[in-house]
């Protein structure tokens, strides 16, 4: 057979993969939204709740996704603020300061990190807890920043492996202009090798808040409950969405609190996309600043 | 031979080697005072390699090591660039460079001419400024740039942005200047000013350049040597 036809077959092949995947998740929206739209009004966040009262914290939302909404906001950027100063240093470190021989042990540690199941993390998280709890601090109990540092841990290796590898990609050009003008090592970091890789680390860092919004085993086992209203500090426990979702289909009873689960999906799904879209605007804003400044 | 007063760069015995293989053999050479020095010799043979050693830029590059001894004089001694208590931010003020490809980096063209001030750590504004002009004087540069200093340099043109990074070397007064082949990626034209540039800079700085094309190193060079099966095989 000529090459051109299997040319034109992998094309074709092509087309229909990318065409099924599109369409899958334009089904999934599409579901989503048919069966979640009439759910979803300023009721189902706030219950009887006057939103005001409920966001300045005047008076409780007990029936709303008001506090799983807060609490899942809470949950990522708390999660966000530890990952990524670790994140980074590690991702740099690996890419800059490493020794070649411990690289790769290091490196394959992390790839490993990042393919341990939620639910182990999660685990991981529990017990220790349990064991601080026995022998350091007996208030401590699964809560908001148990949770945080497990997603934390959960998605630091992708940060990390990112930041290394859009160092690591830098092409010798850019990385040899700085030091030729007198830069240190660090100077060169900062100034030149950073805002040149931004637009990877980034990519990395919106990865991870995707993962720190929907995921639930970690949680689960850490601090989210069914109901516990805004959480007062980082160790109340708190409500989350993707939990609520979970335990909404799982233990509905009427066909109304099963439309308050793809209404809470919907909102999910709304947040995700925001803060896609507000990483995207600091990379935007970020790399302006950092290069442009005068 | 030229006389040992006249030397501002000299050379003995250096080698270097990239994972254990050779790349320059037991190279000396005397390189005088306010002269072109030109490095000819074809591709893949260690001149860029060769230009690195000047100001220790190869030490950035994994798996390299050097052996041989370099000393450039800056005043009246004579100065070991590879002793150990000398600083290499210093050496490298001193000893400029300009690469192939220009790479401005991606910011204003004042930026781009004051960054080598800010890593030193200068902050006074109103000298930083008079430091800017001049060098982008000295580098032909000012009359197309001076109403535009805030764009981007990456949108000059290919001529313009190495007589950038030319103008970035020389912000800070650099006593010697390395040209990795600065012509190779412009039109005849650009390369032509380039030239004209460098033979007015030849009062302030002491250059070497490689270059492939034996008419340029004719008409700008003082003195060469070719560089080919990694050694030095000729020297005028």
């Amino acid at each position: 057979m000529k090459p051109e036809f299997f040319d034109r077959l992998f094309n074709y092949f092509s087309w229909g993969c990318s065409i099924l995947l599109v369409g899958a998740v334009l089904t999934i929206v599409g579901f989503l939204i048919a069966n979640g739209y009439q759910s979803l009004n300023l009721h189902l966040i706030f219950d009887d709740t006057r939103p005001l009262d409920a966001i300045f914290l005047k008076s409780q939302v007990f029936d709303g996704l008001f506090p799983a909404i807060a609490g899942t906001l809470f949950l990522i950027t708390l999660s966000i603020i530890v990952a990524i100063p670790l994140g980074l240093a590690t991702g740099i470190f690996l890419a800059e300061y490493c020794p070649p021989k411990i690289k790769g042990s290091f490196s394959l540690l992390f790839d490993i990190l990042a393919g341990i199941p939620s639910i182990v993390v999660g685990l991981f998280g529990f017990c220790v807890t349990i064991f601080l709890h026995h022998y350091f601090y007996t208030r401590l109990f699964p809560c908001l920043l148990i949770s945080a540092l497990s997603l934390a841990f959960l998605v630091l290796p992708y940060i990390i492996r990112t930041t290394q590898i859009s160092l690591e990609t830098l092409p010798l050009s850019v990385r040899l202009t700085a030091p030729s003008l007198g830069a240190t090592k660090l100077q060169n970091i900062f100034y030149v090798l950073l805002p040149s890789s931004l637009s990877g680390i980034l990519s990395g860092i919106i990865l991870s808040i995707g993962r720190c919004a929907e995921d639930t085993a970690v949680i689960m086992l850490t601090g989210a409950v069914a109901t516990a209203g805004i959480p007062k500090s980082v160790f109340s426990s708190f409500e989350a969405l993707p939990f609520y979702i979970y335990y909404i289909s799982s233990q509905y009873s009427d066909n109304s609190e099963l439309m308050k689960g793809y209404g809470a999906c919907l909102i999910l799904l709304f947040i995700c996309i925001s803060l896609f879209v507000f990483a995207h605007w600091i990379k935007k804003r970020l790399s302006q600043k950092i290069l442009y400044r005068p | 031979m030229p006389m040992t007063e006249n030397i501002k760069i000299n050379i003995k015995n250096l080698w270097f080697y990239y994972n254990d293989h050779p790349i320059l053999e037991d190279i000396s050479l005397e390189i005088p005072q306010n002269t072109i020095t030109a490095v000819t010799g074809p591709s893949g043979q260690g001149k860029s390699t060769f230009l690195m050693t000047l100001n220790r830029l190869w030490e950035s590059i994994e798996e390299t090591r050097i052996k041989g001894h370099i000393e450039i004089r800056f005043g009246s001694d004579f100065q070991n660039i590879y002793d150990k208590r000398y600083n290499v931010s210093d050496l490298r003020r001193q000893v400029g460079m300009v690469f192939q490809v220009p790479n401005p980096l991606p910011m204003s063209i004042y930026n781009n001419i004051a960054f080598p001030l800010k890593l030193k750590g200068e902050n006074n504004k109103t000298l930083g400024s008079f430091r800017v002009e001049d060098a982008l004087k000295r580098s032909f540069l000012w009359d197309e740039v001076k109403d535009r200093l805030n764009e981007d340099a990456r949108a000059l043109s290919g001529g313009q942005q190495q007589r950038l990074c030319i103008a970035r070397a020389l912000v800070l007064n650099p006593q010697v200047l390395l040209l990795d082949e600065p012509t190779s990626s412009l039109d005849d034209k650009s390369g032509r000013v380039i030239e004209d540039l460098l033979l007015e800079l030849k009062k302030d700085c002491t250059m070497i350049l490689v270059s492939h094309y034996l008419d340029q190193v004719k008409r700008i060079a003082d003195s060469g040597m070719v560089l080919s099966d990694r050694q030095m095989k000729q020297q005028w």
